[in-house]
């Protein structure tokens, strides 16, 4: 092996990109968990809401060229108020039905939705991969280099998460989901309307996806039929790091970008992907009721 | 009235006119048409395969595709190599079945969400495996088979397959197996303590279902000439066996059947209809099924009401011929126990089980006689319930050791327990929600001591049916009793299961007195008539002090008096933290 391939330097350089595909991970997977465990809804499709934003986001900034940061809310304004239709019409109505049957209906839902937004932004928009071709300068730090837009990216994204993790703590609507997330009939019995805080979760969920989506769009390509690679990943996450865990999660994420980046350099790039799978279906049948039971004992 | 469809007779008529139509038809139409049917029957195969875990067994395998695509691959592989096409249609079931197999042992450790979960990952991880491991799969470039054309034989092949996975269907839907797996499906728990060893029918069950899954993906191959990573492993293609088998109505005989006609037919439309926009249509269709439908179109209202269409959203199909002259007396058809007084049934010494820190019993050590009616009573929270799902073996105990017949059972699972004769009923009542009153209490008269054929469990059970005053609701889904109703059929499972020493949590509770009074002659009844011993949890004093010999009384855990009925009712600990004193002034 050469010195090159060994060097500390190299070894940096890939664990900071590794830092920053974590760090968008973590985002894709606040919203998975949020929805799963307030909501409790497995959205398969979760990760094609991310596919989705960042080709619009691209197609946005490629008649528009708009700065990202002004993208943003341009999507997320839209996917919010789309998360909140999706489950006000599709997903709500399925509570007032047995246990099995809710699961099976939002399997069939999430699934179809994932094909169904697939095709129409395939046959939109192309089946090509895009992205948002910011220009940005490359900080030296000796053999290091960083791209500015990058390290915007990672300071937005811990910004974000401390802003997110405040709300959920101390905000009124923040105390409502976390109790409904620990005991949906005791909130109730609170005057936690349970069944519009889940409603308003899933559309923050979807929002905050909408945001990953645009990040990544920045720094990776986006194609519509990515998405469901990217739930896989947002699953493992939220599992290692525990559902409702924000601080876990962010950990979780970034490990598994970290993994990954390393994966594909020092052996394959096709291997990096395994990694998110392997590490799911282990932790699951390690510890079968999550990461989070074996904390607890 | 309609013929019912589903009877055996319609059904085997329907076989030979499926058989008969399947032959004759490359005969009458063009190719095209014939390979619609083939993709027509490979996916009926798919998914009424997926079915059996699903439908009759309640786990939601989201990877089923993945068997699929093992089995195409292992065909390609082998028959590249120059293997013959007999073995190497063998070598696709094998290795399908034998990655369900290595894979149930971790996979059924999950329930629920993360079973899904879990299943979900398989298929991206088998894509990734074809297209990485390059030097055993060519990668993602594919396998590509010798050009022939083989679409005659390989939808004969096809036809023979769909055919065996029909009728396989009915054979798990009127055996003794198939309701192991409704049983497992309705409730694990109570499925064990009703006889069923539960490890073996969850293999077995997914193993089988990917042996089909397969041979279906190896037929593709073989038609199609060329498998890549991509077709044997798509996700978006491998929920949609899954969406046609929930359309139909999962759990149904005829489910799969029409969820896949109705499904492929629309598909087919839209390729020729549309020339884009088709997988957003078919997205939408299934988002509507999962939003209006999700138990299925037969099991939609309009369907099931009808006349012509009502019997196929039957979902027992079990047919049990009336009980004959001699069987209708009121005697339970239980072996009778001749009752030795001496004879130690159960023993629990020091037995004691903890919840974190919360030791819930503690050290407790009783000795249960045949013959004897014992109460067991205390507090809420003194660890009644926790003591039988030791003695059934749902918990295994922290320390200590129980023994029944002298043989200790501590490590024992609980379907070996109530083989050996431990039947118990659930404070909550726990019935099989989706089987009728019959079925439930033949799951434990054909899976308990008793072992009795499916047959005899059917017949028989109408004789426990009247024992608990349920002989008019034999028919009824048991979801649908009222409480009480659902607290003398646990009885009645229990007691099919044949116990010797029965334990009984909590059934007068609810109760109205008359019922009351029923109830307790139904213990006496027990263990007068057929030699049962009894242990009895119950609040209501009044009835319990009518029929027990003796009185065990808990409180936090521990035995605080193990005494005759009379002596116990004096005893002052039990007085104190228990029964209480009348007031002081009364006296």
């Amino acid at each position: 092996m050469s010195r090159a391939f060994m060097s500390i330097d190299i070894l940096v350089q890939v664990v900071l990109s590794g830092l920053l595909l974590g760090g968008i991970y973590a985002l894709v997977a606040f919203g998975l968990s949020l929805v799963y465990g307030v909501a409790n809804i497995l959205n398969i499709a979760h990760g094609t809401f991310l596919a989705i934003s960042g080709v619009v986001a691209s197609l946005i900034y490629g008649a528009t060229g708009w700065h990202p940061l002004l993208i943003i809310p341009a999507l997320v304004v839209p996917v919010f108020i789309f998360g909140y239709l999706f489950h006000a019409a599709l997903l709500r109505p399925l509570a007032s039905r047995g246990k099995h049957e809710e699961t099976i209906g939002t399997v069939l839902i999430t699934t179809g939705a994932l094909i169904m937004l697939s095709d129409v932004a395939g046959v939109v928009a192309g089946t090509k991969q895009r992205n948002i071709p910011v220009r940005s300068e490359i900080l030296e730090f000796g053999d290091i280099f960083v791209s500015v837009t990058q390290l915007w990216i990672l300071a937005g994204i811990v910004a974000l998460t401390i802003a997110l993790h405040l709300y959920l703590k101390h905000a009124w609507f923040g105390r409502a989901v976390r109790a409904v997330t620990q005991d949906p009939l005791g909130a109730a019995i609170c005057g936690v309307n349970a069944s519009s805080a889940r409603a308003l979760t899933f559309a923050a969920g979807s929002g905050l996806v909408a945001v990953a989506g645009v990040l990544y769009a920045v720094v990776y390509p986006v194609d519509p039929y990515m998405g469901f690679s990217l739930t896989v990943r947002a699953f493992t996450i939220i599992i290692i790091g525990g559902i409702g865990n924000l601080a876990g999660t962010m950990v979780a994420g970034v490990m598994l970008g970290v993994a990954e980046s390393l994966t594909a350099f020092y052996w394959a790039p096709k291997w990096a992907p395994v990694i998110s799978v392997v590490l799911l279906l282990v932790i699951l049948v390690v510890f079968p009721r999550g990461f989070g039971s074996w904390r607890r004992t | 009235m309609a013929a019912d469809v589903t009877s055996k007779s319609a059904t085997l008529i329907g076989a030979v006119a499926a058989a008969m139509a399947l032959t004759a038809l490359p005969l009458l139409v063009n190719a095209y048409i014939v390979s619609f049917v083939f993709a027509l029957l490979i996916a009926f195969v798919i998914a009424q395969s997926w079915d059996w875990v699903n439908g009759l067994m309640g786990y939601l395998n989201l990877g089923h595709y993945a068997f699929y695509g093992i089995g195409g691959y292992a065909f390609a592989l082998l028959l590249l190599q120059g293997t013959p096409l007999v073995p190497s249609f063998a070598a696709a079931v094998f290795f399908a079945a034998l990655a369900a197999a290595v894979l149930s042992l971790p996979i059924f450790r999950l329930k629920g969400d993360y079973f899904a979960f879990a299943t979900l990952t398989i298929v991206p991880l088998c894509e990734l495996l074809a297209s990485n491991l390059s030097g055993l799969t060519k990668g993602s470039e594919g396998v590509t088979l010798p050009p022939n054309y083989v679409l005659i034989p390989a939808y004969y092949i096809a036809s023979a397959l769909a055919l065996a996975t029909f009728a396989t269907t009915l054979y798990l839907m009127r055996s003794r197996f198939g309701y192991a797996m409704r049983a497992i499906r309705n409730d694990e728990q109570v499925a064990e303590v009703s006889g069923i060893r539960l490890f073996p029918v969850k293999v077995i069950t997914l193993a089988l279902s990917a042996a089909f899954a397969g041979l279906a993906g190896a037929v593709q191959a073989w038609q199609f000439s060329f498998i890549d990573p991509y077709t044997m492993f798509n996700i978006g293609i491998a929920l949609v066996p899954i969406a046609s088998a929930l359309l139909g109505g999962s759990g149904l005989l005829f489910g799969p059947l029409v969820g896949v006609v109705l499904l492929a037919s629309l598909q087919q439309v839209l390729l020729v209809k549309l020339n884009m926009l088709q997988g957003a249509i078919y997205g939408l269709v299934i988002v509507l099924i999962g939003r209006f439908l999700p138990g299925g179109l037969l099991r939609w209202r309009a369907v099931a009401d009808s006349a012509a269409f009502g019997s196929l959203s039957r979902e027992s199909h079990f047919e049990t011929p009336a009980l004959q002259g001699g069987s209708r007396g009121d005697a339970l058809p239980l072996r009778v126990e001749k009752i030795d007084r001496a004879r130690v049934v159960l023993e629990c010494r020091a037995a004691t089980m903890a919840f974190g820190g919360n030791v819930a019993v503690r050290e407790v050590s009783i000795t249960i006689r045949q013959g004897e009616i014992v109460g067991l009573v205390g507090p809420n929270g003194s660890g009644k319930t926790t003591l039988f799902n030791l003695i059934s073996g749902a918990y295994r105990p922290k320390s200590g050791k129980i023994f029944v017949d002298g043989f200790e059972i501590s490590n024992f699972r609980a379907d070996e327990i109530a083989g050996l004769g431990i039947g118990r009923t659930y404070q909550i009542p726990r019935p099989f929600g989706e089987l009728t009153v019959r079925e439930c209490i033949a799951v434990g008269r054909t899976f308990g001591r008793a072992r009795a054929s499916l047959f005899d469990a059917m017949q028989s059970a109408e004789v426990f049916a009247r024992f608990v005053g349920l002989e008019n609701r034999l028919e009824t889904r048991a979801d649908l009793l009222s409480l009480q109703e659902k607290k003398v059929l646990e009885l009645a499972r229990a007691l099919a299961c044949e116990p010797r020493l029965l334990l009984v949590d909590e059934v007068a509770s609810g109760l109205s007195t008359v019922e009351v009074r029923k109830f307790v002659e139904h213990i006496r009844e027990i263990r007068d008539r057929y030699g049962v011993t009894i242990i009895w949890v119950e609040h209501i004093f009044s009835a319990l002090s009518q029929v027990v010999d003796r009185l065990v009384v808990l409180d936090g855990g521990s035995v605080i008096a193990d005494a005759p009925l009379a002596e116990a009712m004096r005893d002052e600990k039990v007085l104190k933290t228990y029964l209480g004193h009348a007031p002081l002034e009364a006296k």
